[in-house]
């Protein structure tokens, strides 16, 4: 019997304890965290060569790559953000970047276009 | 008396993920336990068969979602091998490091749950923001919380960083474990729903396939561990505990964190020592396996997980098949749950550590 009320008060001190400690989560719109160097968030192209590597290990067909129209198009809603891409890219073009808040309104938007050679060109 | 059937899932938050437990009741005993299983199907057996061996790893990290690391260095162990790849000290520390840290993460969300599932708020509370920590060091290492993706085959994606962060999480952790067997292990309510609660007996045990913690509080000393090639140059004792009841299973992973902490300590004295990082990396992109038959093992937090691959010697496995623990811990409810109280069977499925996505595959 007393062995019980001693754990109780026991564990009720546990508890109280934590009534002084400052709270450990973030009001989240308001207040952001910045994401670590290694953050695999968005995929951002630069100075693509289109030899097409990508296209070999992205387990989920995201990249499509239409040498033609010299158009690379990575589409955000079959990504799985492995980040395979960017670590297998020769030419260092796949960079993943720190944007992680990636929510519209229409699924068009969720296709980022690239270009492969020269200067960017979003959409 | 007549019987009631109930369905116990699959949206119950107590299950973790969507298990369906279809219950025979007599009374308030439940006379028999039919499981459905299925219902987080995502075909990765048969994917495995479509994709080449680097397409394929970084799916590995989803089939247990809070222990990718054992299943990712799983599948780049069954490669290395089977290509005669040797590890450096280096990555097979630094390997180590991360399972293990990965499975105090996981034992953790375990405990928390758990004891959520027995109507304790608090402790859940605590549990997280403690696998936060581990967690956000994952993250800073490898760039993804739980989806790690940083084993490749033949070592490491980058060397690893902000040793720090895991020293101060070892310092750390000790007192909290500390506070959370002051708040539940002797606490009267705890032990009333727990002690004698779900008995497995050793043979049952062992005729059901089980394994891990749930095995070694039935009194089996059974550690796959002991004979694993990254942890030979560590020693640990495993937690071997003969309640054989929910009680026993609560505490042999309670003990399981506080040895996985011990590991991490030896493996910062090696990593201290061996500083220099070299790694034989294979190109990935035309990988193929010699023709044959692989099979690989390893004591991931839900017990033992194993893999074999069948290889004809082309780009992709001819086929790939997954052992994991919780799909053997599901199988067991029905014997378990057999006899005891409604009231118990969250209690009894808790303390198994059910994982559906590893169930399901």
């Amino acid at each position: 019997m007393f062995k019980n009320i001693k754990y109780l008060l026991l564990s009720m001190f546990v508890v109280f304890k934590h009534l002084f400690k400052k709270p450990v989560t973030l009001e989240y719109p308001e207040k952001k965290i910045t994401p670590p160097k290694e953050f695999r968030g968005k995929p951002v192209v630069k100075n693509c060569k289109g030899c097409g590597i990508c296209l070999r290990v992205c387990p989920s067909g995201a990249i499509q790559i239409d040498k033609e129209n010299s158009s690379f198009k990575i589409d955000l809603k079959k990504c799985i953000f492995c980040g395979n891409c960017a670590y297998y890219c020769p030419h260092g073009a796949i960079k993943m970047s720190e944007e992680y808040e990636l929510a519209s309104n229409d699924k068009e938007d969720l296709i980022m276009n690239y270009r492969i050679g020269g200067v960017d060109e979003r959409n | 008396m007549s019987k009631l059937k109930l369905n116990l899932g699959p949206q119950h938050p107590s299950t973790h993920g969507v298990l369906r437990l279809i219950l025979e009741l007599e009374g308030e005993k439940i006379s028999s336990c039919e499981p459905d299983v299925g219902y987080l199907h995502r075909g990765m057996e048969k994917m495995a068969e479509k994709l080449s061996y680097i397409q394929y790893l970084p799916l590995v990290d989803r089939i247990d979602y809070l222990a990718g690391f054992f299943y990712s260095e799983l599948f780049c162990r069954t490669v290395e091998k089977a290509l005669g790849i040797e590890l450096s000290l280096r990555v097979k520390a630094v390997r180590v490091l991360l399972l293990e840290l990965n499975r105090i993460a996981s034992h953790l969300l375990w405990m928390g749950s758990f004891l959520m599932d027995l109507g304790a708020v608090s402790p859940f509370f605590y549990a997280f923001r403690e696998r936060e920590l581990i967690l956000k060091y994952f993250e800073k290492i490898s760039g993804q919380r739980m989806m790690n993706n940083y084993f490749v085959f033949g070592g490491l994606r980058r060397d690893i960083a902000f040793l720090e962060d895991v020293e101060n999480i070892i310092k750390i952790l000790p007192d909290k474990i500390r506070d959370y067997e002051n708040l539940i292990t002797e606490n009267p309510i705890f032990i009333q729903r727990t002690k004698g609660k779900g008995i497995l007996d050793k043979e049952t045990a062992f005729n059901f396939g089980i394994t891990g913690v749930n095995l070694r509080a039935s009194g089996i000393n059974l550690d796959f561990r002991k004979k694993d090639y990254l942890y030979e140059e560590i020693e640990f004792n495993p937690v071997v505990l003969d309640g054989c009841d929910a009680a026993a299973r609560y505490k042999g992973r309670i003990l399981e964190m506080k040895e996985s902490i011990k590991i991490i300590s030896q493996v910062l004295e090696i990593l201290r020592l061996e500083k220099e990082f070299k790694q034989q990396l294979i190109n990935p992109l035309n990988l193929t396996l010699p023709e044959g038959e692989y099979i690989q093992e390893i004591e991931a937090p839900r017990g033992l997980a194993s893999i074999y691959i069948k290889s004809t010697g082309e780009k992709s496995p001819y086929r790939l098949k997954w052992r994991t623990g919780s799909y053997y811990s599901v199988n067991l409810l029905r014997n378990i749950l057999k006899g005891a109280y409604l009231n118990d069977a969250i209690a009894i499925s808790g303390s198994l550590d059910i994982i559906l996505p590893e169930v399901d595959k």
